[in-house]
């Protein structure tokens, strides 16, 4: 698993909440308050992304995540230590 | 035996104030209005308190009682993340001023928006450990949030007033299924209240939190309930709610988790299962320890009732401590609540002004923790109390003289 392929992932679920967002301006450095998520549609989007890639991780982990950067490097630490 | 709420009431405050015109007055972003789907926020007067909530929930339901039920209340417990001094509990001055038999426990717990649970859950078991049969408890879940006025997003959603609930083993308005409970609760730093004027919030990680306790409260309830279903086993939901729009998102959560429903799906079964729940949660706010059980209240008076029917009920306190259990109510529970007239009570609030509630801000803060000598000074407020109080026989606070505080009916 690389991180662009755990960037896409994460991508693709936010297509699914924002639905009317276009998703190739969606760069890792944005966070996903200024890309119009609220609270409920950035959990919501943590927790697809989980789902797509299999993983079970506790939501609070992703407490102090701040951008869209910060969201993959868990999933994909989380990947790579899931095996 | 049977074990559960015999009678229950609820005080939303003695004014509102529309949400809309917070966030009009403040200038927040509009687009988060509708994510929140709250339509008013209690207020209370600078007469008004914890103590004064508390007891002006309670007092409808001690006044239809007997003297004998009265003085079969043998335990009296207080929740509220709004105390009022570090040793003395505000039960005692509840029990005073319902009257209520000198035969009686009086304390107090603490575990932010759980602590009605907590107390509802102690209450419980003591009726039904039959220490002393036939012996009543009177758990009353009260607080005010002057400490979170101005606090951005937090301000709109943060409500305040009481539940009282008498808990016997006549539970005519909510039978719990005893035993049944998924508990689940670590240490996370996600709101508190670290000063006596200081409230703080990180809303993400308490929404992130609030999430994984449901998940993993229900997870350990299936363990403990053989052959329980989200969907099957309970008709209505009831769930703490720090503003609508929450409740909307974790149950979405969970029905997508559970059973991969799509969104029409899901929304039909939050309009069916859900919203009536959210009644009064809507029209006052988080009334932080009395949340969840405003959300219960709502249910029972706006859901339709024609048989015994199961409420799945999810309790999260911050810090965090969080419950999920269930109890059953029958149609006798609607005829029940129905007398406590809530809504009607709702509707008789004074309704503020953003300005006037810009004002009332002002004139609350200054009741700050610790005060030694002061006397409530209505003069900035008497029209709102004129209409929302007087003659109405509720409890206000008069004055503190020497720290110890004086109340007498409006």
């Amino acid at each position: 698993m690389t991180e662009e392929k755990v960037f896409e992932i994460v991508k693709e679920s936010i297509g699914e909440i924002l639905f009317d967002l276009d998703l190739s301006l969606v760069q890792p450095q944005h966070s996903l308050k200024e890309l119009g998520a609220n609270s409920i549609d950035r959990m919501e989007i943590t927790v697809r992304a989980m789902e797509m890639l299999s993983l079970k991780i506790p939501l609070v982990e992703f407490g102090k995540v701040s951008n869209i950067q910060g969201l993959v490097d868990i999933l994909l630490t989380q990947k790579k230590a899931a095996g | 035996m049977a074990v559960g709420i015999e009678a229950m009431n609820l005080y939303g405050g003695s004014m509102f104030v529309d949400v809309r015109s917070i966030f009009e007055g403040r200038g927040l972003d509009l687009d988060r209005f509708d994510n929140l789907m709250m339509v008013r926020k209690a207020m209370v007067l600078p007469c008004e308190d914890p103590v004064t909530n508390a007891v002006n929930a309670a007092k409808p339901i001690l006044d239809r009682l007997s003297e004998e039920e009265k003085n079969s209340i043998e335990l009296l417990i207080t929740a509220t993340e709004s105390g009022i001094d570090f040793g003395k509990s505000l039960s005692t001055y509840v029990h005073e001023y319902l009257g209520l038999s000198r035969h009686c426990r009086l304390f107090e717990v603490k575990q932010a928006c759980y602590g009605g649970t907590a107390a509802f859950q102690m209450a419980a078991n003591f009726v039904a450990s039959q220490a002393s049969p036939g012996a009543k408890a009177l758990v009353i879940a009260t607080d005010v949030s002057r400490t979170t006025e101005r606090m951005s997003y937090a301000e709109p959603s943060q409500g305040e007033g009481a539940v009282a609930m008498l808990v016997s083993d006549r539970p005519q308005l909510f039978e719990l299924d005893f035993g049944a409970n998924g508990l689940y609760s670590y240490e996370v730093f996600d709101t508190c209240r670290p000063r006596p004027d200081v409230e703080l919030g990180d809303p993400d990680l308490s929404l992130l939190s609030y999430l994984e306790c449901l998940e993993n409260t229900y997870r350990n309830y299936t363990e403990k309930v053989e052959g329980a279903d989200f969907l099957e086993t309970f008709d209505y939901l009831a769930f703490h709610t720090p503003f609508a729009g929450m409740v909307k998102g974790a149950h979405r959560k969970m029905m997508r988790q559970l059973y991969k429903m799509g969104g029409r799906e899901i929304e039909a079964d939050f309009q069916k299962r859900v919203a009536p729940s959210l009644k009064y949660c809507e029209e006052v706010g988080n009334v932080y320890a009395a949340t969840v059980y405003f959300a219960l209240s709502g249910l029972i008076d706006h859901a339709p009732i024609d048989e015994e029917m199961r409420i799945g009920i999810f309790s999260y306190g911050s810090g965090c401590s969080s419950e999920f259990f269930s109890g059953v109510v029958s149609p006798e529970a609607k005829k029940a609540l129905s007398r406590m007239r809530i809504k009607e009570q709702l509707d008789a609030r004074y309704s503020l002004s953003f300005e006037e509630y810009d004002k009332l801000i002002d004139m609350n803060k200054e009741w700050t923790f610790g005060i030694q000598d002061k006397a409530v000074d209505l003069s900035g407020c008497q029209t709102m109390y004129d209409h929302a109080m007087a003659g109405k026989r509720r409890l206000i606070l008069k004055q503190i003289k020497d720290f110890h505080r004086e109340y007498v009916w409006s």
